[in-house]
């Protein structure tokens, strides 16, 4: 089956068509939103789990490591973003920084202690911390409000110099969250094509390689996973502000789960676009489906185990091959060439 | 002064010795190889050289530098690379990817984020030539899990050669390949022997004896036999082990 | 210091069931290379099942409904402890057969497919059971209190005990004793080596799926009386056995055993001091364990390390 390594560019450069047209959709969206039906607020929150799933890609497909705990740094976003607005001031850029500083050194400590493993240790040990940071939440009501979560989280206001916008109206907080996912979109591209972005994809085909290569292989696994909770954290606040609560159970297996699901289902194994889709998808399920059954979580479930059973190239990695079967067809030699997606 | 320098290496696992007081010398510019029969201890006296095991006692040095118990990283950062028997590539990536991380230029810019790297000339171009040292040129995009077993043994060979090691292990080369293809392995790796020193473990006696400078004999843990490969032939220990029916 | 006699007690049950599913895991490990995440999922499984046999919620409106309710509590009972391991054991063997595409590949798709598992079966047991606390009806015999040696135990408990070591010595005679029992052993130490002698692997696959995972459901109905029954139960299960099997190694019998009592009695002291980590202790447990030391006390060089 093909990798990420498959689908793999050659140009350098920063903006491809597929990021323009992903702008146009992104910046597009109120409009077309609402004439399918569905409601604004899914933007917000189809466009923060974007940024939490790429960045979780940066580690689970481009590294190869698979972290089962990851909702551990999403919650540390969120709760570090409430904890500035109630604690500290009421500010758009301070909730920020906070949300991916303090989820970024929960990740810098996690990441120093589970880099030197791979595999099975490493998700069992993601697991594990995943929980110790989800039951934490819980037991530290005095500053996390336990098992209700920080509630009242106000939405500070973008003060731009020469305006200040109002981030309670829900349309407003879409575009920040959108041009969040952005450069977002844009910094990961980059990163990912870098040579410290094929040295993670070297780390992951083969670690003794890469050590007797000459790279610190620890070294990589750990800046990965940094990165990813770094992303996540960003994703944490905006979450925080989006729903103006945060709570524990976004840090449960459950929903560290979901990540996992939704990366994978969407292609993530395969392509950069992989977590964008699977997103997608999952949002689909949940409003859509959602609405004829109650079971749709069940469906959703049954459908990944499906997929890792016979497609766990996921969305993006069946596209790829139809789209090479088109192309073969049209007469072109089907030489075994890596072609850029 | 010898390149890399070994000096009573002596190895256990548990309860089994498995290498006992090994001491070699691999001269700068000379092929040299390390034969030995299954259980000898030849593939564990490579792993301990080229930093996979630490041994528990001895000394290693690599051009006047104690080098004992680095990891294979700071090895490969000195200037000393291997190629492996059980073939070790980045089998999701093209050739020209497999080679072109292993490049000291590369890894130079191990910390870059954003910097676009097949549009790199001097890379792309320092990754051309190491293909074409093992006869890969014009197949760098073809994906390295669809070569055939020979080209693959190769491109093991050019990742190996890409770090720009001043010494290159390599670890049975021949292992699964036909005649032919070990024909061609071997004019390869003439062709290497004016820029690197070379270090083989080998069971092919006629492809090592053709190619080595020096070969060392590992039997029982120990280096039983040295010498240039007409004068092995004549060795009584070689004879005793049997592998002098062999040569 | 008898204050601690409880908790300890406790903590030799929790550890005695513990061995029962870390049993049912690393033979699992052993023949499959396989972390099944979903064996916690069929440990909840499994008294899921009891429930509904014993008869709660279902069949009041039917003639036959009425008639089973009707009978006592003890064949209900012991039926729903017999067949809801079994039905375990069988989604178990099904679990097997979906695992079949996965492998050649890379050990992460079989650990993604029962990563998916487990959550499948728990939002199932969501969907049919419903998201409350429920509970197991016992048979009067093994309900209530008892005086021994001037301190009150809780009747069950005792149960629990004796069942979880009546159990493990059945499954150590299985092993030992028995034509399948060896087979299954073998299979554990080099599955390679019992295809080479002429068994058929996928056939053993699944008889020690089966097994692993009706051990898995057996001590699931076991412990419900005393761990509670909500549909994630199972997320706490997995994590104890892979700790236990790390710890005693892979596929070593006594190792899973006194590894799992270790830790059973570990968490039994944790709820002595600080309650409400007890729980917790197994995870920070593990995290220490892994995190410093992975191979075993028992077992030698495993699958888990790649």
């Amino acid at each position: 089956m093909i990798s990420l390594s498959d689908i793999s560019p050659r140009s350098g450069a920063w903006i491809t068509p597929q990021i323009v047209v992903f702008t146009v959709m992104l910046l597009t969206a109120p409009f077309w939103l609402s004439a399918v039906g569905l409601y604004q607020y899914l933007g917000i929150e189809v466009a923060i789990w974007m940024i939490y799933a790429l960045g979780f890609n940066l580690l689970f497909g481009y590294a190869g490591l698979h972290s089962f705990g990851h909702g551990a740094y999403i919650g540390v976003g969120a709760y570090a973003f409430g904890l500035f607005q109630h604690h500290v001031a009421v500010s758009l850029w301070g909730g920020l920084l906070a949300a991916i500083v303090a989820a970024g050194i929960a990740g810098l400590l996690v990441g120093a202690l589970v880099s030197h493993r791979r595999g099975v240790y490493f998700a069992l040990l993601t697991i594990a911390w995943g929980q110790v940071f989800w039951f934490s939440a819980i037991k530290l009501h005095g500053i996390t409000g336990g098992e209700d979560g920080l509630l009242n989280i106000p939405r500070p206001p973008l003060d731009l110099g020469f305006a200040r916008i109002d981030l309670n109206d829900n349309e407003a907080l879409y575009y920040f969250a959108a041009g969040a996912l952005l450069l977002t979109v844009i910094l990961l591209w980059r990163i990912a094509h870098a040579p410290f972005g094929r040295i993670l994809q070297a780390v992951r085909q083969s670690e003794t390689r890469a050590a007797f290569v000459g790279y610190e292989v620890w070294h990589f696994k750990w800046a990965a996973f940094v990165a990813s909770a770094l992303l996540a954290g960003l994703a944490g606040g905006l979450f925080a502000m989006a729903q103006q609560s945060a709570y524990p159970d976004i840090m449960s297996l459950h929903q560290s789960g979901l990540i996992v699901m939704m990366v994978l289902i969407g292609g993530g194994l395969v392509s950069f676009w992989g977590p964008v889709l699977g997103v997608i998808l999952y949002f689909v399920a949940r409003d859509v489906l959602g609405i004829m059954t109650e079971t749709w979580l069940l469906w959703y479930g049954l459908m990944f185990v499906v997929m890792v059973m016979f497609r766990p190239e996921g969305i993006a990695g069946a596209l790829h091959l139809v789209r090479k079967r088109f192309s073969s067809r049209d007469g072109a030699a089907s030489s075994a060439r890596v072609e850029p997606i | 002064m010898a390149l890399f320098e070994v000096r009573h290496i002596h190895k256990r696992f548990g309860a089994q010795v498995v290498l006992e007081d090994i001491s070699l010398d691999f001269e700068d510019g000379q092929v040299s190889g390390i034969m030995g029969p299954n259980g000898a201890g030849k593939t564990t006296c490579f792993h301990v050289l080229t930093g996979f095991y630490k041994p528990d006692r001895g000394t290693i040095r690599f051009d006047g530098t104690d080098i004992t118990g680095q990891s294979p990283q700071s090895l490969a950062r000195k200037g000393i690379s291997r190629s492996f028997q059980m073939m070790t590539l980045f089998d999701q990536s093209a050739v020209i990817e497999n080679v072109m991380v292993a490049l000291p230029e590369f890894r130079a810019r191990q910390k870059h984020l954003v910097s676009a790297v097949f549009s790199d000339r001097t890379l792309v171009d320092a990754a051309r030539e190491i293909l074409d040292q093992v006869g890969l040129l014009g197949r760098e995009w073809e994906p390295s899990a669809s070569l055939p077993y020979g080209d693959r043994r190769a491109l093991e060979i050019g990742v190996a050669l890409a770090a720009r090691p001043r010494i290159l292990f390599l670890d049975e080369p021949t292992s699964g390949l036909g005649s032919e293809a070990t024909r061609n392995l071997a004019a390869l790796i003439a062709g290497l022997r004016e820029r690197y020193t070379i270090v083989m473990i080998e069971h092919d006696m006629q492809f090592l004896f053709d190619l080595a400078d020096e070969i060392s004999v590992v039997h029982w843990g120990q280096v039983i036999a040295r010498g240039a490969p007409a004068a092995l032939r004549q060795n009584k220990w070689v004879e005793r082990s049997a592998l002098g029916e062999l040569a | 210091m008898s204050t601690l006699v409880p908790h300890l007690f406790n903590g030799l049950i929790l550890g005695l069931l513990f061995a029962l599913i870390a049993l049912g895991f690393t033979l699992i490990v052993g023949v499959m290379e396989v972390i099944n995440l979903a064996h916690g999922s069929l440990f909840a499984l499994g008294a899921y099942f009891a429930l509904t046999i014993i008869g709660v919620g279902w069949f009041d409106d039917t003639a036959f409904g009425q008639w089973w309710l009707s009978l006592p509590v003890t064949p209900r009972y012991t039926l729903g402890l017999v067949f809801g391991s079994l039905l375990a054991g069988l989604i178990g063997m099904l679990l097997e057969l979906c695992l079949r595409p996965t492998h050649g590949k890379a050990p992460l798709y079989g650990l993604l497919l029962t990563f998916g598992a487990a959550l499948v079966i728990e939002e199932t047991i969501r969907v049919v059971w419903g998201t409350g606390e429920q509970s197991l009806p016992l048979p009067d015999a093994i309900n209530g209190a008892v005086l021994l040696g001037g301190m009150i135990f809780a009747k069950y408990k005792l149960f629990a005990a004796a069942f979880a070591v009546v159990a493990i010595g059945a499954v150590w005679l299985f092993l030992e004793r028995t034509p399948y029992g060896a087979i299954i052993k073998a299979g554990a130490h080099d599955s390679e080596m019992v295809r080479a002698l002429g068994y058929d692997l996928s056939k053993l696959r699944m008889l020690v799926f089966g097994f692993g995972s009706a051990l898995a459901g057996l001590a699931g109905i076991v412990m419900v009386p005393i761990w509670g029954m909500r549909p994630h139960l199972g997320v706490d299960v997995v994590i104890p056995a892979f700790l236990i099997i790390v710890l005693g190694g892979v596929g070593s019998f006594w190792g899973a055993v006194i590894a799992a009592i270790l830790v059973g009695l570990a968490v039994g002291l944790t709820g002595a001091y600080a309650p409400a980590w007890a729980m917790m202790s197994m995870y920070i447990l593990l995290i220490a364990v892994v995190t410093f030391r992975a191979r075993g006390l028992f077992g030698r060089k495993s699958v888990l390390e790649q």
